[in-house]
């Protein structure tokens, strides 16, 4: 077909011309895939962050404020102060039975109870002669998890991977034992099968558990019976039927707002918070980067796209314009403006397509071959009950749909520039082209 | 086979108007060589477009085997360059990217001959002029004759009722000006052409069964070829 020789020829002979052309275009398009696999990227980041809050799985929380601490009693300050206790966070308590009701509502695939506790250490008095006389004791903190092991699959152990020992069975459920953090039982020096005191409680290290982002996860984790039965709040001597956090898996994505707004109704008092609620909570680089993504990134996606459509439109139509004696002889031969335009367009189609391909590819690898690491600062309001700052390194898939994206602008800038030079081809007449040559 | 009356073509230059034909009369019979002479400027160019179906005339008739080519669509224009008008340039106008024989094959597109029979024949035409051996070759590995034998083959292949040359010879030596118009002259007469050539050179004005001169946008036809200087 003589069309693809031609379109083949040119190709090949006016290649710096073609490069030109395919660099302009390709910049815009590399840049604009860039943004969409970066945005990717960070949205993947935020999910890691957020699964190391929450775990894999949980699309909802659902917490409530904690309760006015009545006059006389405890609360907070008053097991603060007791050796070996263990204290609820800021959250305020719920009832267990509200997980059954939550459960049974219609988008909701599964819900499970969690507990997110402060444990404190005082030394004891045998170490005091090593204090100097009058001093306080320093309590020591670490954080514990009640987790519902009727359903592992929900809440900050879900995303927990077992590095040595075993993770919890439903027959752990009234006994003393513990999984716990990787990090925490390097610094304790704790290893399976060693002992570790939560609440006058020697429980039993029968795993260690590593999180996937690492900073979001509790020092240990125990069964949600038995951090209830250990734990004091205000006059209460034990929490058996409270919990503090409700963790929900939705049937589907689509169907989170659904479960937020039924959950309200149920229980108007709680605190109903989403995964998106949260993502939108979280600061630091990584919330920076979404923000620059989003905001900074998509405008200059843009503007650096219709540049670089009015370059490769301005560069197609002077092209054009020292073609005019090669177009200009071949309307003298009988050929028909449209054959020509597709000519044009068919060059431009190719250039794009291929550049579109190359350096879309080409920029979204190289953000993923320098993986930035970003950070992600999670509010102390949130499930774990502190600031948790999670390390996340930004990946840039170049997914097929990335791809696409690429070629189709790629290939629109193209058509767009091939038409601008297609139109001035057009407007040639074999005889316009006659007298310019003379 | 051409018929001209009182053709008139006028183009706007600001705000004046350059007559660049004024009232040409003119008749071509079938099979003759027409050369025509004149100073730069006279309208020659402007009556090889009218002839070549490449622009309309502000007014008057140009017919061309019974049509009269100012009355037609662009899109018919467009099929009589395409299948009975062959151009021969003066700067050869060969595409750069394309050999000898793609580009004699250009000239085949639009009649939509099948592309080995379109092949075959561009493959004769440049075997006609003596280029077999340099079918394959690229415009600017060929000489100035070479090229403009290229571009003699590209106006001959659709076998054309009318060949149109603009100073065939204007950008070659003398040896190969005349290699050049001597092959023209064979073709005229193999092929039965009707030829209208214009020329500076009073020389190859001399070899044409008649001769016009152009001058202030009219045609003098049976002059002397001297007169145009």
């Amino acid at each position: 077909m003589f069309f693809l020789t031609y379109l083949r020829r040119e190709l090949r002979h006016r290649m710096r011309q073609a490069l030109i052309i395919a660099i302009g275009l390709g910049v815009g398009a590399g840049l604009v895939v860039t943004v969409t696999a970066a945005t990717s990227g960070i949205s993947n980041a935020q999910a890691a962050v957020l699964h190391s809050l929450y775990g894999i799985g949980t699309d909802v929380t659902v917490t409530t404020a904690a309760a006015v601490p009545k006059s006389g009693s405890g609360g907070l300050g008053s097991n603060a102060q007791q050796e070996n206790s263990l204290s609820v966070g800021d959250a305020g308590l719920l009832n267990a039975s509200s997980v059954t009701s939550i459960s049974h509502l219609r988008d909701v695939a599964a819900a499970a109870g969690g507990f997110t506790l402060t444990g404190i250490s005082l030394p004891s008095q045998g170490s005091g002669a090593e204090r100097p006389a009058g001093a306080f004791p320093i309590p020591t903190t670490f954080s514990v998890d009640g987790v519902d092991l009727a359903h592992l699959g929900l809440g900050p152990f879900a995303s927990a991977k077992i590095s040595s020992g075993r993770s919890f069975t439903a027959s752990d459920t009234g006994s003393n034992v513990a999984v716990v953090d990787a990090n925490y039982a390097t610094a304790k020096r704790l290893t399976v099968g060693s002992s570790i005191t939560i609440a006058s409680t020697r429980f039993t290290v029968m795993g260690i558990a590593r999180q996937a982002q690492g900073g979001g996860s509790a020092n240990v984790y125990i069964p949600l019976g038995r951090a209830q039965a250990l734990t004091q709040y205000q006059d209460l001597s034990s929490l058996t039927g409270r919990i503090d956090t409700i963790y929900v898996a939705a049937t589907s994505a689509s169907d989170i707002p659904a479960v937020h707004k039924e959950i309200s109704k149920l229980l108007p008092a709680a605190t109903v918070t989403t995964s998106g609620d949260l993502a939108s909570e979280v600061s630091g680089s990584l919330a920076t980067a979404a923000s620059l993504a989003s905001d900074l990134g998509k405008w200059l996606s843009i503007a650096v796209l219709i540049a670089a459509f009015a370059v490769a439109s301005l560069l197609t139509m002077a092209a054009v314009g020292r073609r005019v004696r090669e177009f200009g002889t071949l309307k003298a031969l009988g050929w028909r403006s449209r054959r020509i335009i597709a000519q044009i367009m068919a060059e431009s189609a190719v250039i794009g397509a291929i550049m579109g391909i190359a350096l879309g590819f080409g920029a979204a690898s190289l953000v993923d071959a320098i993986a930035p690491k970003l950070t992600a600062t999670v509010p102390p309001s949130f499930a774990s009950g502190n600031t948790n700052t999670v390390g996340v390194h930004l990946a840039a898939h170049v997914s097929v749909s990335a791809i696409l994206l690429a070629v189709v602008l790629a290939i629109a800038g193209a058509l767009i520039a091939g038409l601008f030079g297609g139109w001035r081809a057009a407007r040639l007449r074999p005889a316009d082209a006659m007298v310019q040559m003379q | 086979m051409y018929t001209l009356s009182d053709v008139t073509k006028n183009y706007r230059k600001g705000d004046y108007t350059v007559v660049a034909l004024g009232g040409l009369d003119l008749s071509i019979e079938d099979g003759e060589w027409l050369a025509i002479q004149g100073r730069t400027g006279s309208g020659k160019t402007t009556l090889l477009q009218m002839l070549g179906a490449m622009d309309r005339p502000s007014a008057g008739a140009v017919r061309f085997s019974g049509r009269d080519l100012a009355g037609l669509p662009e899109a018919e224009l467009t099929e009589v360059r395409a299948a009975s008008i062959g151009f021969v340039f003066q700067t050869f106008n060969l595409i750069p990217t394309l050999s000898a024989i793609e580009n004699v094959e250009t000239a085949l597109v639009p009649l939509r001959i099948p592309a080995a029979k379109r092949r075959a024949r561009a493959a004769q035409a440049l075997a006609d002029v003596g280029l077999s051996d340099r079918a394959q070759h690229l415009p600017s590995e060929l000489s100035g004759g070479q090229q403009q034998r290229v571009g003699i083959a590209r106006a001959l292949v659709k076998e054309p009722k009318v060949l149109l040359a603009d100073e065939p010879t204007g950008n070659l030596d003398v040896d190969t000006r005349d290699e050049i118009m001597s092959l023209l002259e064979k073709l005229w007469r193999e092929h039965g052409l009707t030829l209208v050539l214009v020329t500076h050179d009073t020389s190859i004005a001399e070899r044409a069964q008649r001769v016009g001169v152009m001058k202030d946008g009219r045609l003098f036809t049976g002059a002397e070829p001297d007169d145009a200087s």
